[in-house]
C-alpha cells in the first residue's frame, strides 16, 4: 500500500506523480520590491510588493541608528526549487538608511531538471545607505543555482552587501555535492562598472578544495563595503585588522575603481564566517554611520 | 607565423624582457610564508590553480579581446578589455602588479615599434583613463606583431609560470631541474586554460581563487617581504 493512501481504493492514484508547477507559474516566479524613502520620521518603507515565496510582515525598528528602517524577508516555502526564478528589487532613496536581511538561510533544494535563479537589483540614492546582509545560501546535493546581484550607487551613497555560501548540509556530511553554483556580484556607480566578483563552482569538473581556491575550508563568504568617497586604503587596513581576529581565515583588500573594500572569509562553519563578516560590517557601520551594526539576531 | 612574429614572441616570452617580473609573486610569497607551499609538488598544484582559476578565466579573456581589437584597430575595445580586467581583479596587489608590468611593457613597445595605436593607448594609460594591465598590453603587442592569438595566450601562461618559478627559486630551495619539470608538467594545464578562455566574452570573466585573495590581503600587510605582490 502506498504510504499516503487514505483507503485501499486510492492506492493506485497515490502512486501517480504530481507534475511540478512550470517555470513562470504562480509560486515559481517570486517577486519582491521594497522602496525606502527618507521622510520627516526618518526612513520609511513606502512601497512593498511580495509574491510567493517572498513574504514581508512590515518593518522592524531595532536598528541602532535612529533614522534607519529594517526589513527581514520571510519565506513560507522550504527553499528554492528547480524552475524557480526570483526577482528582487530594493531601492533606497536619497538620505534614507535601510537594512534588509532574510529570516533564515536560503536552502537551494536538490534538483533533477532545470535550475533555479535569483536576480537581485539594489540601488542606493545620493547620501543613502543600504545594508543587504542575507543569511547564508545552502546548496543541497544536485542543485543548480544562478544568483546575480547588482548594486548601483548614486553619488555619496554607501552600502554593505554580503554573501555567504555553504556548499551542502554540512551536519549530515553533505559537501560539494551540488552540480553548479554561479554567483555574480556587480557594483556600479555614476561612471559605470566599479567591480565585479564571480563565484563559479562545478565540483564535478574542478576541485573546490584545490590549493588557493577554498583549500581546507568549506564555507566561503564576502562582504563588500561600498563607499566610493572613503579612503579605501585606510578602510581596507582597518577592516583587515578587524577580521584577522576571528576564527575564520579572512582578509580585506581595496576594491577596484575606489569602490570600497572587499572582505573575504573562509571557514569550516557558516557561523564563523558570518561572525567575521559581521565584525567587518560592524566596523564599517561605525565608520560610515557612527553606529554599530544590528546584532544579526533573527528570533 | 613569419620568422619576425616567431622571434617577437620569443622576445616577449623571455624572462630577459625588462618588465619587472622579478618583483612580483602574486601571493606566492605569502603561501610559502604560511607553509602552504613547501615543495615542488605544492608549488605545481598552486600554479595550476592560478592558471585554471585566474589566468584562464580573466587574463586570457582580456588578452584575446585586446589582441582582436589591436588587429581591427579598435582602440575603444582595448580600453574596455583593460577596464574590465581591473574591475574583476579584486586583490589590490594583483592590480598594482599587473599595471606596473603592463606599464613597463607598454613603454618598451612604444620605444621599439612605430605604431599609432600603441602611442594612443600609452597616452590613455598615462592620463589614468585606462589601467594598462599587462595581459592587455601583451594582447595588443602580440596582435600588432602578427603573433596568432593562441600562441599569444600560451605565451602569457608561459610568462606567468616562469615568473612565479623564478620567485619560488628565491623563496624556496627549488632546484633548476625541479623548476623546469614543473614548467613542463604544467603544459596540459596551460593548453586547457587557453582553450577554455576561447569562448568567453568580456563579461564572462570569472576568476575565482578566494584563498589566494585572502593570502594576498595578508601579503599587503606583511612586515618583511621580498616581492611587491
Amino acid at each position: 500500500m502506498a504510504a499516503d493512501a487514505p483507503h485501499p481504493a486510492f492506492e493506485g492514484y497515490a502512486t501517480e506523480a504530481v507534475p511540478q508547477a512550470a517555470v513562470g507559474s504562480p509560486g515559481k516566479d517570486g517577486v519582491l520590491e521594497l522602496t525606502f524613502e527618507r521622510t520627516a520620521e526618518g526612513t520609511t518603507l513606502v512601497h512593498d510588493y511580495a509574491t510567493v515565496p517572498f513574504h514581508i510582515s512590515g518593518t522592524l525598528g531595532h536598528d541602532p541608528h535612529p533614522d534607519a528602517d529594517t526589513v527581514f524577508i520571510q519565506s513560507p516555502t522550504g527553499g528554492v526549487a528547480q524552475g524557480d526564478r526570483h526577482d528582487v528589487a530594493i531601492t533606497v532613496g536619497d538620505e534614507a538608511i535601510a537594512h534588509v536581511s532574510t529570516q533564515s538561510s536560503t536552502k537551494v533544494q536538490s534538483m533533477t531538471c532545470n535550475y533555479a535563479a535569483a536576480n537581485t537589483t539594489l540601488s542606493v540614492g545620493a547620501g543613502g545607505h543600504l545594508d543587504y546582509v542575507p543569511e547564508p545560501t545552502i546548496l543541497h546535493a544536485d542543485s543548480r543555482y544562478l544568483q546575480e546581484l547588482t548594486v548601483d550607487l548614486a553619488p555619496g551613497a554607501t552600502a554593505v552587501v554580503s554573501d555567504v555560501v555553504v556548499p551542502g548540509r554540512l551536519a549530515r556530511g553533505e559537501r560539494f555535492e551540488f552540480e553548479r553554483y554561479l554567483s555574480r556580484v556587480r557594483g556600479t556607480g555614476p561612471d559605470g562598472l566599479l567591480f565585479e566578483d564571480a563565484t563559479h563552482l562545478t565540483p564535478e569538473d574542478g576541485d573546490p578544495t584545490a590549493p588557493g581556491v577554498l583549500g581546507e575550508f568549506t564555507v566561503y563568504g564576502t562582504a563588500f563595503v561600498l563607499a566610493p568617497d572613503c579612503d579605501e586604503t585606510e578602510l581596507s587596513d582597518a577592516l583587515h585588522e578587524v577580521v584577522t581576529d576571528g576564527e575564520a581565515r579572512a582578509g580585506a583588500t581595496a576594491l577596484p575603481n575606489g569602490a570600497g573594500v572587499a572582505v573575504r572569509a573562509l571557514g569550516d562553519r557558516a557561523e564563523t564566517v558570518q561572525a567575521t563578516l559581521h565584525a567587518a560590517w560592524d566596523h564599517s557601520r561605525q565608520e560610515l554611520l557612527d553606529v554599530p551594526a544590528p546584532s544579526g539576531r533573527k528570533y | 607565423m613569419t620568422d619576425a612574429a616567431t622571434l617577437e614572441s620569443f622576445r616577449l616570452a623571455d624572462s630577459f624582457l625588462p618588465v619587472g617580473t622579478y618583483t612580483v609573486s602574486y601571493g606566492l610569497e605569502q603561501f610559502i610564508q604560511d607553509d602552504r607551499v613547501e615543495d615542488p609538488a605544492d608549488l605545481e598544484a598552486l600554479l595550476s590553480t592560478y592558471l585554471r582559476q585566474q589566468v584562464g578565466p580573466a587574463e586570457l579573456v582580456a588578452l584575446r579581446a585586446a589582441h582582436a581589437a589591436a588587429i581591427d584597430g579598435d582602440f575603444d575595445a582595448i580600453c574596455r578589455a583593460d577596464r574590465r580586467l581591473s574591475a574583476v581583479t579584486l586583490a589590490a596587489e594583483f592590480r598594482e602588479s599587473a599595471q606596473q608590468s603592463g606599464d613597463r611593457l607598454l613603454s618598451l613597445q612604444t620605444e621599439l615599434r612605430d605604431e599609432a595605436l600603441l602611442d594612443r593607448y600609452a597616452e590613455r594609460v598615462d592620463a589614468n583613463d585606462a589601467p594598462g594591465n599587462y595581459a592587455v598590453v601583451l594582447g595588443v603587442a602580440t596582435g600588432l606583431a602578427d603573433v596568432p592569438v593562441r600562441e599569444a595566450c600560451l605565451l602569457c601562461c608561459h610568462g606567468f609560470v616562469t615568473g612565479l618559478l623564478g620567485a619560488a627559486q628565491r623563496l624556496l630551495s627549488l632546484g633548476h631541474t625541479d623548476a623546469q619539470r614543473i614548467l613542463a608538467d604544467l603544459r596540459p594545464v596551460m593548453t586547457t586554460a587557453v582553450e577554455e578562455s576561447a569562448d568567453r566574452e568580456l563579461d564572462e570573466m570569472t576568476p575565482f581563487a578566494p584563498l589566494v585573495d585572502v593570502l594576498a590581503a595578508e601579503h599587503e600587510r606583511a612586515e618583511r617581504r621580498l616581492f611587491a605582490s
